[in-house]
C-alpha cells in the first residue's frame, strides 16, 4: 500500500441494520450477564469467559447476532505469541485517534471468551455503543470465531511451535489461517508479518487489502537456532537463505531455488534500541513517514507487536497521529514481564508459554548479573498443556551458570526440575515446591533485601502467582493489568 | 555427581562414544533434542566423553563408523523431505545396524525406519526397511501421556512419555516390540504394541524427551555402546537420580489417567473409565 486509504471505519458508522433481540438472544444475555456478575460476587475467577460460555450454550449465535449481523466493526489478531501484547497496543492507537476501541481480556481467546466481550458491552436488548472491537483469537478457535465477527482486518503475527498437543502440527495451524483469508471480502485488511515466512507464504492469491510489516535494520538482532521453527521455504521446502535474523526465524530471507522471498515492507522498524529492563525505543516508518517512539516494555519482540499495531492502523486508514504520546503510556499485560515491588524487594514476572516466549523472554531479563534467583512454574490444565517437551527446547543453558537458587513449582514441577539439571543446574540449588503460594514464599525467602526475583511461569501458575501478589497489595488486579 | 570432562577427552578406561544425530534441525520436533542431552550428560557424569555430529540431509557418513545414531520425530511436511535423502543413507545405515551400532529412533524415525508410510492421500514414503514395519495414516491423532513395560535382555523397565502421531504402525516378524502398552495407544491403538526391537535398534512413538525421564534406558544405550566399542563388560557407576525419578513418576502418573483410552481427544474429565489395557499378542503378520 502506498498512502492511506479511505477511513472505511468512518463510514462504517452508518445507521445499522437494526438487531432483531429474540427472546432467545435476550435470555442469553440476561443469564450471561448474571453469571457473570456472580462468579465475580464469590470470587470464583475474573468473569473473562463465563458470560459468554452461558451466552452461548443459551444462544449458540449470539456473537454472529451481536457483531456481524449488527455490522460492529472488528478487528481479528491471531498467532502464536504477542496477540494480548499487540492487541493492548492496538486499542491505545485507536483510543488516542478517539476512537472507542474494546478488546477481550487478556487471555480469553477462544470463542466464550470473545463472546464474553460482546455481552458485556451490549445492554439487554444487545444494543451496543459505537467504536470497534479487537479481538485476540486463539489459532485453535479462528474457523470457529472469525466467521461470527466478519473483521475488517485480520493481523497473523507469527506462527511458532505452539503446543503442538493442542493444535497438532504448525501446517494444520498455517491452514486454518488461509481458510479464514479465502472468506474475507477484498475490503477486509489482511496484515501479515513480512519476516515470517510462513505467515508471508500465507493466502498467496488472496485479493484485496494487504499490509505487510517486518524490521529494516542493517544487522541481525538473533541467530538461527536448531529449534527454530520454520526456516525451509513453505513454498519448495529447500533450506532459506537469510541475510539477516531477528527473531527466531523471522528476519530477511530468500528461497535459494524457487526465489520465494520476503515481501516489501509497508510498516517497517528502522532502528531499535534495547534499554534496560524498562524501555525500548524504536523507529518504525509507517507508509513513507519515520516515526520515533518509546515503549515502556523491554523486547525485540516489542518492536513487532508496535510494528503490528501501526499496520492495522494503516490497513484500517487511520493516520495514527498521536502514536507516540499513546504508546509510551502502554504497560506491559499481566505477567509480560511486569516489575512488581514486592515489599523491601523486586519481583520480575514473565509468563512464558512456549520456547520462543521463554527464550524471548529470557533474553528480555537478563541484564548480567541478574537474573541469580528465579522461581520457575509449569502446570498441566487445559489452557497450559499436558506436553511439556518443549521445555527441551528452551535455552536454560543460558543462564544455568549463573544462577545461585531456582525454586520449582506447578503441577509439572518434576519435569521442569529434571529439564533444569540437564541445563547445568546443580539440584543442590534446586528447590521444588509445587504449591504456589509456598513457592512463592520459599523463593522470597532466598532473596536479599533489595534483591530481584525473577518469575518465569506457565499462563496458570502465572494467574496463580499474580493473585497471591494481588491479595499481599503488591499489584492491582488482574482486570486493571 | 562426577567431575565433568572437557569435550574430547575422555575417561582413561573408555574411549570417546560417537553418536550421529541424524537430520538434527529437520526433524527436531518436541524436544527430543533432550535424548542427546541426556546420552551426553549419563555419560559424562560418569567420566565418559561424547561427541555429537549432526547429519544433514546430503551427508553420507560411514555410519557404522559411529556408536550411536539418533533420528527422531518431525512435522509431515519435514518428514517428506526426510524420506527423500534417507534413501541415501539407507545402505549404510542397515550395515550399521547389522553390525550392531546402537539406534535410537522416535516418532518420525521409527516410520523412516521402517518399509514405508503410507498417507491419507497421495503416494507413500518409502523407508529404508531397516525395521520390519508399516505404517499407515489414521483417522485420528493420539495425543497423551503413555507408558509401556519394556524388557532388553535382563531388564525390565517402565517406560513413559508422550506420544503424539497419527500413524497406526503394524510390525513384521523380523522386529519385537519395543513395549507393552501399559498406558496410551502405541503404535496402533490396538494389538498392544509400542515401537519395535531389532539387534540394538529401539524404535519408540515416545517423545517426552523419553530418555531423560527414563535414566535406566539412557543407561542401558550407553552400556551397550560402550561394551560393543570396547569389546568386554562394563559396569556403569551409578548416579544419584532421584530428579529424574522424580520426572519418571509424575509423567506415569499421567499416563496411568489416561490408561484404556485411545486418545486424549476424547473427553478427559467425563470419560475416566478405567478399562484395561488390551491383551498383547505376539505379530504374526509381515510386509516381506
Amino acid at each position: 500500500m502506498g498512502a492511506f486509504q479511505p477511513n472505511y471505519i468512518e463510514r462504517s458508522r452508518s445507521p445499522k441494520r437494526a438487531l432483531a433481540a429474540t427472546p432467545r438472544l435476550v435470555a442469553a444475555l440476561v443469564a450471561g450477564k448474571a453469571g457473570g456478575r456472580l462468579s465475580r460476587l464469590l470470587g470464583r475467577g475474573d468473569g473473562t469467559s463465563l458470560p459468554g460460555l452461558i451466552a452461548r450454550k443459551i444462544d449458540p449465535d449470539i456473537l454472529d447476532s451481536l457483531v456481524r449481523r449488527t455490522g460492529m466493526p472488528s478487528i481479528v489478531i491471531t498467532g502464536s505469541n504477542g496477540k494480548t501484547t499487540t492487541g493492548r497496543l492496538i486499542t491505545a492507537l485507536l483510543r488516542g485517534e478517539g476512537i472507542n476501541a474494546r478488546s477481550n481480556a487478556a487471555g480469553a481467546n477462544l470463542a466464550q471468551g470473545v463472546a464474553t466481550l460482546a455481552v458485556c458491552d451490549s445492554d439487554l436488548l444487545g444494543r451496543q455503543p459505537d467504536g470497534l472491537l479487537v479481538v485476540e483469537v486463539d489459532e485453535g478457535a479462528l474457523r470457529e470465531v472469525v466467521p461470527e465477527l466478519g473483521p475488517r482486518a485480520v493481523l497473523v503475527l507469527d506462527l511458532f511451535r505452539d503446543q503442538l498437543d493442542r493444535y497438532g502440527e504448525l501446517h494444520a495451524v498455517s491452514a486454518a489461517i488461509e481458510s479464514i483469508a479465502d472468506s474475507l471480502p477484498a475490503e477486509a485488511a489482511w496484515i501479515i508479518n513480512a519476516d515470517d515466512p510462513l505467515v508471508a507464504s500465507l493466502a498467496p492469491d488472496r485479493r484485496g487489502r494487504r499490509v505487510t510489516f517486518g524490521f529494516d535494520l542493517d544487522r541481525s538482532t538473533d541467530h538461527l537456532t536448531r529449534a527454530a521453527d520454520s526456516i525451509r521455504c513453505p513454498i519448495c521446502r529447500t533450506d532459506l537463505s537469510y541475510d539477516r535474523v531477528f527473531l527466531s526465524h523471522m528476519g530477511a530471507y530468500a528461497c535459494p531455488k524457487c526465489g520465494f522471498a520476503r515481501p516489501p515492507l509497508d510498516v517497517a522498524v528502522t532502528a531499535l534500541e534495547m534499554s534496560g529492563i524498562a524501555e525500548t525505543k524504536l523507529t518504525v516508518r509507517v507508509l513513507g513517514t519515520e516515526l520515533v517512539l518509546r515503549v515502556p516494555q523491554p523486547g525485540v519482540h516489542i518492536a513487532y507487536n508496535v510494528a503490528a499495531a501501526l499496520a492495522v492502523m494503516v490497513g484500517l486508514g487511520i493516520a495514527p497521529v498521536h502514536a507516540s504520546e499513546t504508546l509510551a503510556a502502554v504497560r506491559p499485560a499481566f505477567g509480560r514481564i511486569e516489575v512488581i515491588q514486592a515489599g523491601d524487594k523486586r519481583i520480575i514476572l514473565g509468563f512464558v508459554k512456549n520456547p520462543t516466549s521463554y527464550n524471548t523472554t529470557l533474553r528480555a531479563v537478563d541484564f548480567a548479573p541478574e537474573p541469580r534467583q528465579l522461581l520457575v512454574a509449569a502446570s498441566n490444565t487445559p489452557v497450559d498443556g499436558e506436553d511439556f517437551a518443549w521445555l527441551w527446547d528452551v535455552d536454560f543453558e543460558a543462564i544455568a551458570p549463573r544462577l545461585e537458587r531456582v525454586t520449582v513449582s506447578g503441577t509439572r514441577a518434576p519435569e521442569l526440575a529434571n529439564r533444569l539439571k540437564y541445563a547445568g543446574v546443580d539440584p543442590s540449588r534446586t528447590t521444588v515446591v509445587e504449591d504456589r503460594r509456598r513457592a512463592l514464599d520459599v523463593a522470597l525467602a532466598a532473596v536479599e533485601t533489595a534483591g530481584q526475583l525473577t518469575i518465569l511461569a506457565g499462563y496458570t501458575p502465572t494467574i496463580e502467582l499474580r493473585g497471591l501478589m494481588h491479595q499481599r497489595g503488591w499489584v492491582g488486579p488482574l482486570r486493571d493489568a | 555427581m562426577l567431575e565433568s570432562l572437557p569435550d574430547g577427552q575422555s575417561h582413561l578406561d573408555y574411549p570417546v562414544i560417537r553418536v550421529a544425530h541424524i537430520y538434527s534441525s529437520l526433524l527436531n520436533v518436541a524436544g527430543d533434542g533432550g535424548n542427546l542431552s541426556a546420552i551426553e550428560h549419563r555419560a559424562r557424569w560418569r567420566g565418559i566423553a561424547t561427541a555429537i555430529v549432526p547429519v544433514e540431509v546430503g551427508e553420507t557418513p560411514d555410519f557404522a563408523a559411529f556408536d550411536m545414531i539418533f533420528i527422531q520425530g518431525g512435522q509431515d511436511v519435514e518428514m517428506a523431505v526426510a524420506a527423500d535423502d534417507l534413501q541415501h543413507k539407507g545402505f549404510s545405515l542397515r550395515e550399521a545396524a547389522d553390525q550392531g551400532v546402537v539406534i535410537f529412533a522416535v516418532c518420525a524415525g521409527l516410520q523412516l525406519l521402517g518399509h514405508r508410510y503410507i498417507p491419507s492421500s497421495g503416494a507413500a514414503l518409502t523407508g529404508i526397511g531397516l525395521l520390519d514395519l508399516e505404517t499407515r495414516a489414521g483417522p485420528k491423532r493420539f495425543m497423551q501421556h503413555a507408558a509401556c513395560e519394556v524388557h532388553i535382555g535382563d531388564r525390565t523397565g517402565t517406560v513413559v512419555g508422550f506420544e503424539n502421531h497419527s500413524g497406526l504402525t503394524e510390525l513384521g516378524r523380523d522386529v519385537r516390540p519395543f513395549g507393552k502398552v501399559l498406558a496410551g495407544a502405541g503404535n496402533n491403538g490396538v494389538d498392544g504394541t509400542e515401537g519395535a526391537i531389532r539387534d540394538n535398534v529401539y524404535a519408540t512413538y515416545l517423545h517426552g524427551p523419553v530418555l531423560p525421564k527414563n535414566p535406566w534406558l539412557a543407561d542401558h544405550l550407553i552400556q551397550i555402546a560402550l561394551e560393543r566399542k570396547v569389546g568386554r563388560p562394563v559396569d556403569l557407576p551409578r548416579l544419584d537420580d532421584a530428579v529424574e525419578t522424580s520426572a519418571h513418576v509424575a509423567a506415569l502418573n499421567s499416563a496411568e489417567r489416561n490408561r484404556g483410552r485411545r486418545t486424549a481427544l476424547e473427553p478427559a474429565l467425563l470419560l475416566r473409565t478405567r478399562r484395561p489395557a488390551p491383551e498383547w499378542t505376539p505379530p504374526s503378520s509381515s510386509f516381506r
